[in-house]
């Protein structure tokens, strides 16, 4: 954590960058992000289990991209970064939101974070993310701070498991699907959090003509949650945001986890994984399977 | 806005399942419906005259035609409208024939979609936007791709129009599988002969750039504007310094590794090899498979021999560019490959007759050599095993065409001719000589052709045996060949010192992936699609792209040289004038919305999507966003529908318009 200190320092007495965005302390068991600009408040940072937010979102942010914009052209941003939200990183570069060279990315070596603020750190709390994770540090990263350390043995019990939902007959998952959107209020809180959802105008605003219903009842719900899992589909990189910023519990990643499945079975494609793949929509392949034409 | 409906009865194809005066009369009441009509034959000299005269007297703004699809007569209506002063893009189609009266049977619900179709129509058309066609240059050269008698003469056609060619042929040399004919049906002139000149005039024209030895790596843009990347492999020989004398050729030592495609595998060709003596260009190829020099650096007798210093051992394969406005197609065929099939291959091949196994069981291209008078043989009719005379050869027709169960079900077309053509040729040669012919049933449909047959039949003595054969096999040095005649109904045998396979022709290995760089379709052989097969059979579906010969179906050689003709008189006439015009239906991005991801850029199948810079007041850019270039933008609208933020907007498709059809459902 030290080291993060000190090395965020220097960037931004050196000018190497023009912001630092990482995460501070609040409470006991809560962190928030924060953008440093001055080096002295760089002792704010710290690197622990509840840096839960994404914080690539900030990077395609309007006002954080102003900031390192200045008369003699564009300077370097400097995020702290868990190793799965550098996936987003790389989707982001790869649809051409933000350029490897204006980044500095100062990596966190992950032992998981846990499922919410508040909770201890341990086995039963371990977010749903972190249960299958194979990537504690990157290589992508321009620096990577704190000790690799072996994931706690995951020991809580999942909500909702994709695998038996799949199992359900159709009427029963429209059931399940319909009970959990009923609950959407519209807030658009998982399309603020989402790296990937950064569209300076959404469709469900588009209004002339209004594609979208856009209202809070059934339809207007299911379109929403409809679209959105379609847009994200070969992009998602799972980083789990959507489902932890909304406020009426709905299991949003289940529909986004489904279709990134698909994109691994029937393209071999994963979303974020090197920025020398081809983005999977936009790019084909002689050897991609007829039977998806329709 | 006052629109008019106009219901067209298609003679009887739309009037027998739809009740088109109801129709018209129904739609008369949609809001904004004006004035309403039907009549028989909408598209017919009276019914563009209605159109002109309701738009005069109710003062119509817009039109809406229940008719045909807008495939066939969506032209014709607008001009009825351009010519009663409405813009063109204010006329719909609503289509009452292909997507409903024939296709559906009950006459009240076809009348109600029928209804329905129209006032989706009447509703799009409340919202199009009167728009103007778009100008782009052209550049007025053509690229011809193969170099056979095909490309030959599409290649002379418009070079001496006046125009500029870029002929590019993937072998050393141009002339193709005419070059390697002996002589031809139905007149039997020495095909190399009435070849030849016309090679020499491709070499010589001051418009044609010959590029051989090169292939087409990709070609971008649109009609007008292609920009082709060609490939130039390297010869190893400067070609500005060769003069062709063939010292080279004579002194490598390598004169048994590799055999001469040209000479079908009937002889060897050195390392550095002219393909046959009249090639165009004649400057040879250095073969690196074989060379020594390229196995360990050693040997350059050829460097030795050249008194130009052209040997270039370290020459390099070299890219160009060429800017051409049209591309005429002319690749060929190959033979399908009659032995054991191919690894990968969905043709099955015919392992009963022993092709590569027994060596005097040849193709229909191994037998004009072996008749050529410049062939292996000099001309005199040897067998490759022993080199001895044949005195009883016997041709199967059909090997391959004709036989679903071996993967082709078309004719091939020429084989009926050549066969009775080499049966000739050999009665000719060796008199005492007995030809038998195995055929399906003869197709000598052309000038001259039957005619042909007859005389091979009545004067030649060919003996032709309808029927199949079940198989071919070696005994006692003669090849038994075991099939039925089925005019008599008996089994035949017949003892033959030499079998010709006549095999079907079929497209090149990388004939799709050809089709594929160029933007063309293919069917399931690999021959490039025609537009339509009865009124467009020599344009390809991409505009400005043609097609000449063997590409698009197995082809003879007058018919290759009329395509050739016709390709090239529809490239003459793109030229005729300085811009094209096109249709206004482009792209058009909302740069304020625009998010900049370029997937619009990624999908774009024409290259229409530029970035632009979006600057903020000192100069820096701040965002990139998506710019559709007008004159390369087709409007196929894949950009449009793949736009996650709906940024993008086609023009006289755009989304309200989209949007009112649906909801008028």
């Amino acid at each position: 954590m030290d080291e993060l200190r000190r090395f965020a320092r220097e960037l931004l007495l050196k000018k190497e960058v023009a912001a630092v965005i990482g995460y501070e302390q609040v409470g006991e068991a809560r962190t928030r992000p924060v953008v440093i600009t001055d080096p002295d408040e760089c002792r704010r940072l710290v690197l622990n289990e509840y840096c839960l937010n994404n914080l690539v979102v900030y990077l395609n942010r309007a006002r954080i991209k102003a900031l390192a914009r200045s008369k003699e052209g564009i300077r370097k941003l400097a995020v702290v970064a868990k190793p799965c939200d550098i996936r987003s990183i790389v989707a982001l570069i790869q649809e051409n939101q933000i350029r490897r060279e204006n980044l500095m990315i100062l990596s966190m070596n992950c032992h998981g974070v846990v499922r919410d603020f508040g909770c201890e750190f341990n086995g039963d709390n371990l977010a749903a993310k972190c249960i299958s994770c194979n990537t504690q540090s990157s290589t992508y990263a321009d620096k990577s701070f704190g000790e690799v350390r072996e994931i706690p043995k995951f020991t809580g019990k999942l909500e909702y498991d994709l695998s038996e939902i799949e199992q359900l007959p159709p009427s029963k998952r429209m059931e399940f699907f319909r009970e959990q959107f009923d609950k959407c209020i519209k807030c658009y809180a998982c399309r603020a959090v989402c790296p990937l959802c950064y569209c300076q105008r959404c469709i469900t605003d588009k209004t002339i003509p209004r594609w979208i219903e856009s209202s809070s009842h059934s339809r207007g719900n299911f379109a929403w949650n409809i679209v959105r899992a379609l847009h994200l589909s070969g992009r998602c990189t799972g980083c789990g945001e959507c489902e932890r910023a909304c406020p009426m519990d709905i299991p949003l990643s289940l529909l986004n986890r489904k279709m990134a499945m698909k994109s691994k079975e029937l393209f071999g494609y994963e979303s974020g994984k090197s920025t020398d793949n081809p983005t999977l929509v936009g790019s084909y392949d002689q050897k991609d399977s007829d039977e998806l034409f329709m | 806005m006052k629109i008019g409906v106009f219901i067209c009865h298609c003679g009887e194809n739309i009037s027998r399942t739809v009740d088109c005066p109801r129709v018209a009369e129904t739609c008369e009441k949609i809001p904004g419906v004006e004035f309403s009509i039907d009549y028989k034959y909408m598209c017919s000299d009276p019914g563009q005259k209605l159109i002109k005269d309701a738009v005069e007297i109710h003062k119509l703004d817009a039109i809406v035609v229940g008719s045909c699809s807008p495939n066939m007569h969506e032209r014709t209506f607008r001009s009825a409208a351009v010519a009663a002063g409405i813009n063109p893009f204010l006329v719909e189609i609503a289509n009452l024939r292909e997507h409903c009266s024939w296709v559906h049977e009950d006459v009240e619900s076809a009348t109600q979609k029928a209804i329905e179709l129209v006032r989706m129509a009447v509703e799009k058309v409340k919202r199009d936007k009167p728009l103007s066609k778009i100008k782009v240059p052209v550049t007025k050269r053509v690229l011809v791709i193969g170099g056979g008698i095909a490309g030959i003469q599409a290649a002379l056609d418009v070079a001496n129009a006046g125009y500029d060619v870029v002929l590019v042929e993937k072998e050393p040399s141009i002339g193709g599988h005419m070059s390697q004919l002996s002589e031809t049906f139905p007149t039997l002139d020495c095909s190399q002969c009435i070849l030849t000149p016309r090679m020499v005039e491709v070499n010589q024209h001051p418009r044609i750039k010959l590029l051989t030895y090169s292939e087409v790596e990709k070609i971008e843009g649109f009609i007008g504007n292609f920009k082709a990347t060609i490939r130039k492999k390297a010869r190893h020989i400067n070609e500005d310094i060769c003069s062709g004398c063939g010292q080279c050729v004579s002194k490598c030592p390598i004169k048994k590794k590799a055999f001469s495609s040209f000479e079908e595998g009937l002889a060897y060709r050195p390392a550095v090899y002219i393909p046959f003596p009249q090639a165009v260009p004649n400057i040879p190829v250095i073969d690196e498979s074989v060379c020594t020099y390229y196995r360990n650096g050693k040997c350059g007798m050829c460097v030795k021999a050249c008194d130009r210093q052209a040997i270039d051992f370290d020459q390099k394969d070299t890219m160009m560019v060429a800017d051409v406005g049209a591309v005429i197609v002319a690749t060929g065929y190959k033979l399908y490959s009659i032995g054991k099939q191919p690894l990968g291959s969905k043709y099955k091949g015919y392992g009963e007759y022993g092709y590569g196994k027994y060596k005097d069981v040849i193709d229909g291209l191994q037998f004009e050599r072996i008749a050529s008078a410049s062939g292996p043989t000099s001309g005199e009719i040897k067998r490759p095993s022993d080199g001895k005379e044949p005195k009883k050869i016997v041709f199967i027709q059909c090997v391959g065409s004709r036989d679903p169960a071996k993967g082709i079900s078309y004719c091939s077309k020429i084989c009926c001719m050549y066969t009775a053509k080499q049966a000739m040729l050999f009665r000719h040669k060796v008199h005492d000589g007995e030809a038998y012919v195995f055929y399906m049933d003869i197709r000598a449909g052309g000038k001259m052709y039957e005619e042909f047959v007859r005389r091979a039949i009545e004067e030649d003595h060919v003996n032709y045996i309808r029927g199949r054969v079940s198989r071919i096999y070696e005994e006692n040095g003669k090849y038994i060949v075991k099939g039925e005649d089925t005019i008599a109904g008996v089994p035949v045998n017949i003892d033959a010192d030499m079998v010709v396979l006549a095999s079907a022709m079929i497209p090149h290995d990388n004939a799709p992936g050809l089709a594929q760089k160029v933007g063309i379709p293919y069917d399931k052989y690999g021959f490039y699609n025609e537009s339509h097969p009865k009124l467009k059979p020599v344009e390809s579906t991409t505009a400005g792209v043609f097609l000449a010969g063997a590409c698009n179906a197995p082809r003879d050689i007058p018919e290759s040289v009329a395509m050739a003709s016709a390709a090239a008189s529809k490239a003459i006439i793109l030229f005729s004038s300085d811009s094209l015009e096109r249709e206004p239906v482009v792209a058009r991005v909302n740069e304020d919305l625009c998010a900049g991801c370029f997937y619009c850029r990624k999908v774009c199948p024409f290259g229409a999507v530029e970035v632009r810079d979006i600057k903020d007041m000192n100069g820096v850019v701040y965002k990139e966003v998506a710019y559709i270039n007008q004159g390369v933008c087709q409007g196929c609208g894949t950009c449009t529908a793949t736009c996650l933020s709906k940024s993008i907007e086609l023009a006289g498709f755009n989304n309200e318009e989209i949007f009112a059809e649906i909801a008028a459902l």
